[in-house]
């Protein structure tokens, strides 16, 4: 009984080779690019210097050290974190405006080759890299030969985009919304061809107009696909999108004050400067932070609705 | 049968006829700074001075090109030849690390699916940040200025890996189930059955991950400092970052003064970053929205 056990167990072994083998690589470029630098997190402990690297410079004495410079500078973090969340929002708050509204759009058009020609043409600002972006921004922006920046002297304003923070909320925004409209709008779009007609069939036979099928029915209808993507952005809304401003913005120094996102940050003090100590504190807050927001965001998920499991 | 017919309402007509213009205002939009860029890559460098940028080429002019390929060919072919290289073998490992992956994870009689699926999915939930990956990269891997480095970091995407793994559990189970009863193995099936019934959710993701490298800064950024290795991507980069790079680059152009045409080239680069996504764009386009609406929300 025993021994055909074993023997049953080595089988199963055996005829599982092929599916270890199969998932090895993949196993290894998680733990090489994901789980060792998981590890690597301790650095915010140490004394960083390249010769012994992450695993063996000399932890710091006090342990702490590196944090007691992280709550001495606080305006930093605090600017870094205030711009990530802040510009998470808004970004959310705007893109999904307009994914929604697009999403709706498209389902109330009968003609098949619009909707097709529409959803083709606003996907592809997706597909455009941010250095492109920063390209037509700067051809748009730039003050001597910015196409906006020429149309608006042309009014009597003179106005330097690239030395005015300020703007750059407005224009952060408007690039994201460019860039995602489309490939959000697919998302809702897909929610919507799900709904069942004969709800719209029961409006109209009661005198419902379009607007108000709309605003009674599609709207509450798609709630839950936003509540499900506001959850699942609110697990990234400590991440910053480095690419993006560096694409954008060249990390202008004048433009830091909205720019400077955690990432970037981050980059800016350890990459760039080789500042190890205040960067590894502020990076290991961002990874902890996440974690639980995304943990807390996935719990509500859950609670919210059982059939979704999260990111 | 006229009675069939129910009442428009009129206020209906006008709102439809408003998301009409709507919609093609915003797709006019989508594609207006293209066509600048385009444009811009055709005017001569004068008039873009006086002017600015606009939509239509001012003075249409092959200048740009030719400057750009005469003076430039080199840096040029290298950073194409780095980012086709990267794109093509980039790709092709990906697609297999994943494919291979999400097809294991699917496996039902595995006794260890449901642990390898949380090991991958616990990577999205947390990640230890920019930094430590960064110094195991570089000091551990030794992974600057190689084309590895350019590659092997991307290579398992857990999102695209469910995305996969979704079109697999899609495959009616008594379909595999019957390979296996036929004698075949774990990589037969998935040679015979899963990749042949899976081939939507594999293009979604070739495509995916090929936009993924063609587009990538991030890498070239955190690893690149040898000109070797500059992708399209970083020369756009260097080229926004310091619109002499170009210039100044430039071999046998120290006796010349005449205004170097820079902001023409930087479109002319863009557009010749671009060209490629552009002209295959309208044949795969298909294959991402439906990549987004299987993988978004079923997890």
């Amino acid at each position: 009984m025993k021994y055909e056990r074993r023997k049953k167990q080595k089988l199963i072994l055996k005829k599982d080779i092929p599916l270890y083998l199969m998932a090895l690589p993949g196993i290894m470029v998680l733990i090489a690019f994901s789980y060792i630098p998981m590890a690597g997190m301790i650095v915010a402990f140490k004394d960083y210097h390249y010769k012994g690297g992450i695993f063996g410079s000399e932890w710091t004495d006090p342990l702490f050290k590196n944090f007691t410079f992280f709550f001495n500078n606080m305006e930093n973090a605090l600017r870094a974190t205030r711009n990530t969340v802040g510009l998470n929002i808004l970004f959310f708050i705007f893109g999904t405006i307009f994914a929604v509204a697009a999403a709706i759009m498209l389902s109330e058009i009968r003609n098949k080759r619009f909707i097709k020609t529409c959803q083709s043409v606003m996907f592809f600002p997706y597909f455009i890299s941010w250095m492109v972006m920063g390209a037509i921004i700067n051809a748009l922006l730039s003050s001597d030969v910015g196409w906006l920046s020429k149309f608006l002297q042309k009014a009597g304003i003179n106005f330097d985009f690239y030395s005015s923070p300020g703007a750059w909320i407005i224009i952060l925004i408007v690039v994201v919304v460019w860039n995602g409209t489309g490939y959000n709008s697919v998302i809702y779009y897909g929610a919507l061809t799900g709904i069942d007609t004969s709800i719209y069939e029961a409006a109209r036979v009661d005198g419902a107009t379009k607007w108000q099928q709309i605003t009674k029915i599609t709207l509450p209808l798609l709630r839950p696909t936003i509540t499900i993507m506001f959850l699942l952005s609110v697990g990234k809304m400590l991440k910053g999108n480095l690419n993006m401003m560096i694409g954008l913005t060249n990390l202008n120094p004048l433009l830091l004050p909205v720019t400077d996102v955690i990432d970037v940050f981050v980059y800016r003090s350890s990459v760039k400067n080789g500042e190890m100590a205040y960067a590894s504190a502020v990076s290991l807050y961002q990874s902890v932070l996440s974690f639980l927001l995304v943990i807390i965001s996935n719990k509500i998920a859950k609670w919210y609705d059982k059939d979704t499991s999260l990111f | 049968m006229k009675s069939m017919i129910k009442p428009r309402i009129k206020s209906d007509d006008i709102l439809i006829g408003c998301f009409y213009v709507l919609l093609g205002l915003f797709s006019l939009l989508c594609l207006l700074p293209i066509l600048m860029v385009i444009s811009g890559s055709f005017s001569t460098e004068t008039e873009i001075a006086v002017h600015g940028f606009s939509l239509l080429p001012q003075g249409f002019s092959l200048d740009t090109y030719n400057y750009v390929l005469s003076r430039q060919m080199n840096t040029l072919a290298s950073a194409y030849g780095v980012t086709i290289f990267v794109t093509l073998v980039g790709t092709v490992l990906s697609v297999t690390i994943t494919t291979c992956f999400a097809y294991v994870v699917s496996v039902k009689d595995f006794q260890h699916a449901n642990k390898l699926a949380f090991f991958a999915y616990f990577t999205m939930l947390f990640s230890g940040g920019m930094l430590p990956w960064y110094l195991v990269c570089t000091r551990y891997y030794h992974l600057q200025d190689t084309l590895w480095g350019l590659i092997l970091p991307y290579c398992m995407n857990v999102f695209y890996m469910y995305l996969v793994r979704n079109y697999i559990n899609g495959i009616p189970y008594e379909l595999t189930e019957s390979a296996r009863i036929d004698g075949a193995g774990y990589f037969q099936t998935f040679v015979k059955v899963i990749l042949p019934l899976s081939k939507a959710g594999i293009v979604t993701i070739v495509l995916f991950y090929a936009l993924t490298y063609w587009n990538d800064f991030y890498l070239p950024l955190m690893l690149v400092t040898d000109d070797k290795y500059f992708s399209m991507q970083y020369i756009l980069y260097k080229m926004n970052a310091n619109i002499q790079y170009l210039a100044t680059n430039s071999t046998g152009f120290g006796a010349d003064h005449i205004a170097l045409p820079t902001q023409t080239v930087k479109m002319a680069i863009t557009c010749i970053a671009i060209g490629p996504i552009a002209l295959v764009y309208p044949f795969v386009q298909k294959y991402f929205v439906k990549g987004v609406t299987v993988g978004a929300l079923k997890g």
